[in-house]
């Protein structure tokens, strides 16, 4: 009988051992310790076992019991660990499912890191409706009474105004300028804000020139300004835009509404400042004029030009946008193509 | 505009160590944008100064010739040419191979290569002007026709080297100069450089006018204000025939213009040269006198091509005692031009108003190289340089010319412009301390006079830089940042401001809005124009009598600004329904409507100008998309932190179907609109095979939290139990009835199917939802769920008729 029972023991380890999954491992089980098992048979008819082999055989047959149980747990542990969730291998390569996709514009998210690094130095942002007056985009802002802007081959006015002049004359605004004035007349000085928005040109359109397009105008206004603060603020903003230290040259240029004005160039970000083809090998991008206010305007702002002063940097986002990301052609912006906005999400 | 760094050279010693880019750089971030450089000689490589020896007959081609030709080597070469005037001894122009020629005058240049013509070997080849860039200084007299140096160069010599090409030519960005009238010159420049490096600026030639004796000329200015100055030199001797010379011709060259004849190449030369436009009349046409008046009503200029110009009174004109015979400052008639026969002229060296010449020229559509200089505003004391220059040529290159007689109405003289500028004004709003030395210096080289009592500046100004360009103070602090360079200034951090922190919630409601949209909700950011095409205008039913517009739009159907986004959306779905056939886009911008609104004085008064804020999703299932819709707009005033918005039906726009809108309220004002597009619009737009649904809403009337403001609910203690129900109502009640029916009696009510079809009687419709129930009291029993339950269904029962369906 002793014998028979590690013949048992014997047999039932390597079913344990070879059970391939929990599934057949549960089929292990019943046949080895379920009612039918041999073991629970043995035990079973203990009773009509020789009393003196009796408690030999009832020992050793709950030993092997328990040692299956024990395997049996080990076994299951060992197939556990190894065990997948699915049945069956699958294509890891197979696209996954997308969450519901949507982007902002390119040119509004340029706009908000912008926003943001602004935000951060404590600047307002502003905005100016689209439509506004002579008065406000070229009067108030310095420009000759035959300055060529002011010309309906350059700027868009509106049907019934285009004959009178000053505030009755409107437009759709060529510049963001005037809207500095608006601001000012309203809060007052010291200030600091951005106003960004869409401008309008009539001219004819091709990959660099567009009807409608964005600039991105700040202005600060304070007591005994230096202009040169104006390239510190430049630099710490495109710094932050586009995450590293980007050089910027300030030069002579001519604004009617600045005085002295300058021209902020930035190192051409495709070839680094080494000089390529986008910035016509000189390795400067001119991307904003600015200046210090000139002395008419702070009049029409109606604060008095010996005590305040103050710059303007006007970046074209449009421009910055395509270095950004070597975007080739300004009119993609305007025409609504999802092949075109999908690429910015 | 080309500036030419030999001709500069001519008034400035250049320090032999300074590199060309450091001074292109220098002008660049000083004084005028420089654009680009070339050196003209490059293009003459290999092009040399050759002698033919002799000229023998070509054995195989009776129209070529064999010349042995000199070219400066060791041995002489065979060189076979078509040229019609060879001669033993000539000089002539020899590409070597290697050279680059534009072949019989046209296309891009190639590459001349040693070969065999007609069995004969031809070491480069002997060329005819209009292959090597030089027809305008040697004007040749057929195609067959080579250029015949007439002795000049020895052989071997760069032909570059022989006509004075081997230059640095600058190219000026003019839009760089519109506020410096005085840099249209070489002189100027030269100034401006000689200033930039602290160099001498040699003198003019000469600048006083030598016309002691000469009978006057007689001229009268009617406009005083448009022409400030006019003086007319008459001369006799000299002949339209002759060519300028050679250093002459290649300077005007260089500097983008062409050579025309000795007289006209006079005017041209003095005009790059000082700056000054001068024009030359040929003195038979001019009858009596010089008369500078505006142009009569109905009055005409016949030009040299016989057309005519339609003058207005504004219109300044040159006449003779008879009549026009020149647009003053821009162009010249048929009665001035110079003829082939002219041997007399009478030089016209004057100052016009700029704004006169830029609106007649703008009217004309005609800028001229002396147009575009008036239009800067030229000083009166410019004509002296101009006059004494053209002077002193004509009697260099006309030695037999004689003045006759001289006329100089000069009624308005260009005053030194006086700024006064205080040392601390100076000092302060540079953010640099100069020295009463420095800015002296400085300001001296450009040709200012300075003046220092101790605390102010007095700083007279140069004629040439006090028709506008200098005026004010802050001119003066743009003059020194600019000599000292933008760059040497320290610069200064802004101040940092505590008291400031900025908070906008309006600005903060127009991003959140995009955001969501775009990043919660699956829309793309689209821009469109705001002046809307007519045709989609009118597919979406806006009137024009309701828009602004414009006076010259960027084409007639586009005069129209868009009242309302929906125009753009649907041109939008028409272009991305060729590549899409779903797709959600939104758009956040202005629309206008005639009215009366003053943004910032009473003096102006503006349109209607609200931030409309447009989504449209495109798909094929009209009800899909409409719930998709609505439920964009149902989570967007919490998710954005605006006062809450509802829904009720009261104004369809026109694009909307009939019964698929609502109408989206903020409290009581009505601030847009959900629809799905009507079936006649989607025809009228040319969308096929698609629906869309469009929500439109003015974000002006979003009304933000100043922070975010909904309360917490403390989580239920006890938990609550969810029931399934499944009811049969008649079609006309809506779910809102079914919703508020039960609200009280339940913790959250959720709408989960709508079903009609088999086992569901006509005009009936069976809603399924979920409600969940609870208590505060405990862990509801079975028997309180079931009491609870039968309490909502005898509500349903009684308030909107619904019927338990069976499941």
């Amino acid at each position: 009988m002793l014998k028979q029972l590690e013949e048992i023991r014997n047999a039932g380890l390597s079913r344990i051992k070879d059970a391939p999954d929990s599934d057949a491992l549960q089929e292990v089980r019943q046949e080895l310790l379920g009612k039918k098992g041999q073991l629970t048979q043995i035990l079973k008819s203990l009773g009509s076992l020789d009393p003196e082999t009796r408690p030999a055989v009832g020992k050793t047959a709950n030993e092997i019991k328990n040692f299956f149980a024990e395997k049996m747990k080990e076994r299951e542990e060992q197939l556990l660990s190894s065990e997948s969730v699915l049945d069956a291998p699958i294509d890891l390569t197979l696209p996954g499912i997308m969450p519901q996709q949507g982007a902002l514009h390119p040119i509004t998210q340029m706009c908000y890191d912008l926003n943001d690094a602004f935000l951060s130095m404590g600047f307002e942002v502003f905005s100016e409706d689209d439509i506004t007056s002579e008065k406000y985009a070229f009067d108030n802002l310095n420009f000759a009474a035959d300055h060529p802007a002011r010309e309906t081959m350059d700027t868009y006015w509106l049907e019934g105004t285009e004959n009178k002049s000053g505030a009755e004359r409107l437009c759709l605004r060529p510049h963001l300028t005037g809207a500095s004035v608006r601001y000012l007349l309203k809060h007052g000085a010291p200030a600091r804000f951005v106003y960004p928005g869409r401008v309008y040109r009539n001219e004819t359109t091709d990959a660099r020139h567009e009807r409608a397009f964005y600039q991105y105008e700040a202005l600060v206004v304070d007591k005994d300004l230096s202009f040169s603060s104006g390239k510190v603020m430049i630099e710490a903003i495109l710094s932050k835009v586009f995450g590293r230290k980007i050089n910027v040259r300030m030069r002579e240029g001519f604004f009617p509404f600045t005085e002295p004005g300058y021209e902020i160039d930035m190192e051409c970000l495709v070839c680094g400042g080494k000089g390529c083809r986008v910035c016509h090998n000189s390795g400067w991008i001119e991307v904003m004029p600015g200046g210090v206010i000139h002395p008419n305007v702070l009049r029409a702002a109606g604060l008095d030009p010996e005590e305040w002063s103050g710059f303007y940097a006007n970046i074209g986002l449009d421009r910055l946008v395509m270095m950004r990301y070597g975007v080739d052609d300004v009119r993609y912006f305007h025409s609504a193509d999802l092949r075109f906005l999908e690429q910015f999400k | 505009m080309y500036v030419s760094l030999n001709w500069v050279k001519k008034y400035v010693d250049l320090p032999k160590d300074l590199g060309l880019d450091q001074l292109i750089y220098d002008l660049t971030m000083r004084t005028v944008e420089v654009e680009g450089y070339e050196n003209p000689a490059e293009k003459y490589h290999d092009i040399v100064v050759g002698k033919i020896i002799e000229v023998k007959p070509h054995p195989n081609a009776d129209k070529l010739r064999i010349c042995i030709t000199d070219i400066g080597e060791e041995e002489l070469v065979q060189i076979v040419c078509g040229g019609c005037n060879l001669y033993d001894g000539e000089h002539v122009v020899v590409c070597r191979p290697g050279a680059e020629v534009i072949w019989h005058g046209e296309g891009e240049p190639v590459v001349i290569k040693e070969g065999k013509l007609r069995g004969e070997s031809s070491y480069g080849m002997i060329c005819n002007a209009s292959e090597v860039y030089l027809e305008d200084i040697f004007p040749p007299e057929s195609d067959e026709y080579i250029v015949d140096l007439n002795g000049q160069g020895t052989p071997g010599q760069n032909i570059a080297d022989l006509v004075g090409m081997d230059d640095i030519v600058i190219e000026i960005d003019n839009k760089s100069l519109t506020n410096r009238p005085d840099l249209w010159g070489h002189y100027g420049i030269a100034r401006e450089i000689a200033a930039i490096y602290k160099l001498d600026l040699k003198p003019l030639a000469d600048t006083a006018v030598h016309t002691e004796g000469l009978p006057e000329f007689p001229i009268e200015i009617d406009v005083p204000e448009k022409c400030m100055r006019y003086a007319a030199l008459e001369i006799h001797g000299v002949d339209a025939k002759k060519e300028s010379p050679l250093w002459m011709k290649t300077a005007l060259i260089k500097a983008g213009l062409r050579s025309i004849n000795a007289i006209v190449d006079i005017t041209n030369y003095v005009m790059l040269d000082v700056g000054q436009p001068t024009h030359a009349f040929d003195r038979t046409h001019v009858t009596d006198k010089i008369i500078v008046r505006n142009a009569k009503e109905g009055e005409k200029l016949e030009l040299l091509d016989h057309n005519q110009l339609d003058l207005t009174t504004y219109d300044l004109v040159i006449c003779d005692a008879e009549e026009p015979m020149a647009l003053a400052g821009i162009r010249g008639g048929r009665k001035d031009s110079i003829l082939p026969e002219t041997s007399s002229v009478l030089l016209e060296v004057a100052d016009f108003s700029a704004p006169t010449i830029r609106k007649t020229g703008k009217r004309f559509d005609e800028k001229t190289d002396a147009s575009i200089r008036y239009e800067k505003g030229l000083d009166t004391e410019r004509v002296d340089q101009g006059l004494a220059e053209a002077m002193r040529l004509f009697k260099e290159i006309f030695p037999d010319a004689e003045f006759t007689a001289f006329g100089d109405v000069y009624p308005i003289k260009t005053e030194r412009a006086e700024v006064k500028i205080t040392k601390e004004f100076m000092d302060v709003r540079l953010g640099k301390e100069f020295s009463v030395e420095d800015v002296k210096d400085t300001l001296g080289r450009l040709g200012f006079d300075v003046d220092f009592d101790g605390t102010t500046y007095t700083c007279l100004a140069p004629t040439w830089r006090s028709t506008g360009d200098i005026s004010i103070k802050d001119d003066i602090l743009d003059e020194m940042a600019r000599l000292h360079s933008f760059e040497s200034f320290e610069t200064k951090p802004l101040p940092v401001n505590f008291d400031h922190a900025v908070n906008q919630p309006k600005e903060n409601v127009d991003r959140r809005v995009r955001e969501y949209l775009a990043f919660r909700c699956g829309f793309y950011e689209i821009l469109t124009y705001p002046w809307v095409d007519d045709h989609f205008m009118q597919a979406a039913g806006i009137t024009p009598d309701t828009t602004v517009r414009l006076a010259t739009p960027p084409s007639p159907e586009q005069a129209n600004l868009r009242t309302s986004l929906v125009p753009g959306m649907l041109q939008t779905a028409v272009s991305n329904l060729r590549y899409y056939d779903s797709f959600r886009v939104f758009e956040s911008a202005e629309v206008f409507q005639p009215g009366v609104y003053h943004e910032s004085t009473e003096d102006e008064t503006l349109p209607l100008q609200k931030h409309f804020v447009t989504g449209m999703l495109v798909g094929s299932d009209p009800k899909l998309l409409f719930f998709q819709a609505k439920g964009v707009i149902e989570n967007l005033a919490r998710t954005c932190q605006v006062e809450p918005l509802s829904w009720k039906q009261v104004e369809r726009p026109a694009w909307a179907d009939d019964n698929v809108y609502l109408n989206i309220m903020a409290g009581k004002d009505l601030i847009g609109t959900l629809g799905l597009v009507r079936v006649s619009t989607l025809a009228a737009a040319g969308i096929k095979h698609a629906q869309l649904a469009i929500f439109e809403f003015d974000e002006d009337m979003l009304t933000p939290y100043k922070s975010r403001d909904n309360e917490f609910v403390h989580l239920p203690v006890f938990p609550l139990v969810e029931k399934d129900l499944s009811i049969i109502v008649d079609e006309a009640i809506t779910w809102q009835e079914i919703e508020q029916a039960i609200d009280k009696h339940t913790r959250e009510v959720k709408f989960v199917e709508e079903y009609r079809g088999e086992q569901i009687p006509e005009d009936k419709k069976s809603i399924m939802l979920t409600v969940k129930i609870g208590s505060d009291k405990g862990t509801m029993k079975a028997k309180q769920i079931d009491k609870q339950m039968n309490k909502i269904v005898k509500t349903l029962e009684n308030r909107v008729g619904a019927q338990l369906r069976e499941a």
